[in-house]
């Protein structure tokens, strides 16, 4: 058995860090086409303040980060709708707003080594508990990602022609806002919230690269972010170095290599208008 | 003829100035109706009413007989202006791109089928974009995406289509293509359609119904050449070209020219048609 393997904290960094690299690739996806790349940036930097609050509530800073990563996705969406051709300035209120809060209530937290493991995660230190965590929620986001693939993808594509076609985008948006939030609050405390929102991001652009189909792209965006997850574990295992930026530096490396791939195919990410 | 848009003193507004206001009119059943008008008159403004996407500040909207109160239209089928330049900057072929127009056929979490994917590859092969199917819609010209949109909307069997400004960004051929597909859809499907355009030069000739919306209201004009070439084309349900002679002198007959003696010769024999 491979030196990595024998020990039990790898064992559950590796298994929590493939499950939750499947579902946010998967919630990337539709977060990039539905023009929200910068969503988990909003959510992970609000969810710091949630972790802040549990942190000085005396709670689990995990049920913290959930709770102000929902009020903060949900926020967002009816933004959103108010701002009507300026939208992305929702993204941009939100976030401020979650860093302002994080920032003030941070100085009021004792113990600021507990608060910098959610910034940069600690997925080597987590608990069974959260692991226990973890694997429920993949269950939950994998099952509704497969059951509303058509809705998602619809929503993605045109938002008002889903509509008029009858799909419930309230219904629909709302679960979808749920889950990333609750994800990103989970993904927070192991890959850590300012690496969270490039892992939403990367892999999808990467898999844009050389993907012939949507469901092409999804799968290639699984790819990548699994084998930068698991590859950045076991590189910051034998070399000593941070899993978090490791993990994220992997997956850009992969954007690069399959960007030339699709410059040699012809092909490039300005012909899809990225 | 059964009435299958009924716009009934509907009047609408942004803030408090109105952009239209007591507009009436109604689309018969296999009308071919355009309306145009000049920018800002509110015409696209119109389509989001008919579409439900906003309410009327008065008046009454009914389609196939249903007050329009929400979003949720089965049988209306949907294309607006520039859909393929939206699609360009999605990474999906074709195919998925059409299967999403199934929505109402396929359900609320569930999924497709064989007869689904069949259906999809009918409406693309309707538009003669079937062997284009792999493709990624981004990969596409201006003119192939939109009858890609066309082929979406199509799959779902749409009783009424409409269709703002479908011929904007793309070149003359594409038009002259993806109008030939709303007539042969209009003729031979029975659909009935309502197009936004500033293009009445290109449309006029396959609508029966022209519709002006100025200054917030909403006058008919008949356009000779709308009315004659139409009529024709329903002789000729795969809309061939038709050329129009005269019975005497063999003089062609100009498009939209409604009199009856020939302009060459003087003669008074109705025109005889030829394919």
């Amino acid at each position: 058995m491979p030196a990595i393997l024998q020990y039990a904290y790898m064992q559950r960094a590796l298994l929590v860090g493939l499950l939750l690299s499947v579902i946010v690739a998967c919630l990337g996806t539709v977060m990039v086409h539905k023009r929200l790349s910068l969503i988990g940036d909003a959510l992970s930097h609000s969810s710091l303040a949630g972790v802040a609050i549990g942190l000085l509530g005396g709670f689990n800073p995990i049920l913290g980060a959930m709770g102000v990563c929902i009020v903060a996705a949900f926020s967002i969406e009816a933004i959103r709708k108010k701002l009507g051709n300026h939208s992305e300035l929702a993204v941009a209120i939100v976030m401020s707003t979650g860093i302002g809060l994080a920032g003030v209530l941070s100085g009021f937290v004792r113990s600021s080594a507990d608060f910098n493991s959610f910034l940069f995660g600690s997925i080597v230190a987590i608990s069974g508990f959260e692991a226990r965590l973890v694997l429920i929620l993949a269950v939950i986001v994998l099952v509704a990602f497969v059951i509303l693939y058509k809705e998602l993808f619809y929503i993605s594509f045109d938002e008002q022609a889903a509509s008029i076609s009858g799909v419930p985008v309230g219904v629909v948006n709302a679960i979808f806002t749920i889950l990333t939030a609750v994800t990103v609050s989970i993904a927070a405390r192991t890959v850590g919230a300012l690496i969270i929102s490039s892992l939403l991001v990367v892999p999808v652009a990467a898999a844009m690269s050389i993907a012939r189909s949507y469901k092409t792209t999804v799968l290639w965006a699984i790819f990548v972010s699994a084998v930068s997850t698991i590859g950045g574990l076991v590189l910051s295992f034998y070399l000593g170095l941070k899993p978090g930026g490791t993990i994220v530096l992997i997956s850009v490396v992969f954007f690069l290599l399959f960007r030339f791939l699709g410059f040699l195919r012809g092909r490039s990410m300005s012909s899809k208008g990225v | 003829m059964t009435k299958v848009i009924e716009v009934e003193d509907v009047s609408f507004g942004y803030t408090r100035d109105m952009i239209l206001e007591h507009v009436n009119f109604d689309v018969e059943q296999g009308d071919f109706a355009v309306v145009i008008g000049d920018n800002g008159v509110g015409k696209s403004t119109m389509v989001k009413l008919l579409l439900g996407v906003n309410r009327p500040t008065e008046g009454h909207i009914r389609i196939c007989g249903k007050e329009v109160s929400s979003l949720r239209k089965n049988g209306i089928g949907y294309l607006p202006q520039n859909g393929g330049s939206r699609a360009a900057s999605f990474p999906a072929t074709c195919e998925e791109i059409v299967m999403s127009g199934l929505y109402s056929k396929i359900g609320f979490a569930r999924f497709p089928g064989k007869s689904h994917k069949a259906k999809a590859e009918e409406s693309l092969k309707m538009v003669g974009m079937l062997d284009r199917k792999k493709d990624l819609i981004g990969e596409l010209s201006g003119g192939q995406q939109q009858r890609v949109m066309l082929a979406r909307v199509l799959s779902g069997d749409p009783e009424v289509l409409i269709l703002d400004e479908p011929t904007v960004g793309i070149d003359a051929e594409s038009v002259d293509r993806l109008l030939h597909i709303l007539h042969h859809l209009n003729i031979d499907k029975k659909v009935t359609i309502l197009m936004v355009t500033h293009d009445i030069e290109k449309v006029g000739p396959y609508a029966n119904r022209v519709l002006c919306l100025s200054e917030g209201a909403c006058r008919e004009e008949m356009l000779p050449q709308a009315k004659i070439v139409h009529a024709h084309a329903h002789s000729h349900p795969h809309g061939e070209a038709t050329h129009i002679h005269c019975a005497n002198c063999e003089h062609e007959k100009e498009h939209g020219h409604d009199s009856e003696h020939c302009a060459e010769c003087g003669h008074c024999e109705k025109y005889k048609e030829e394919k």
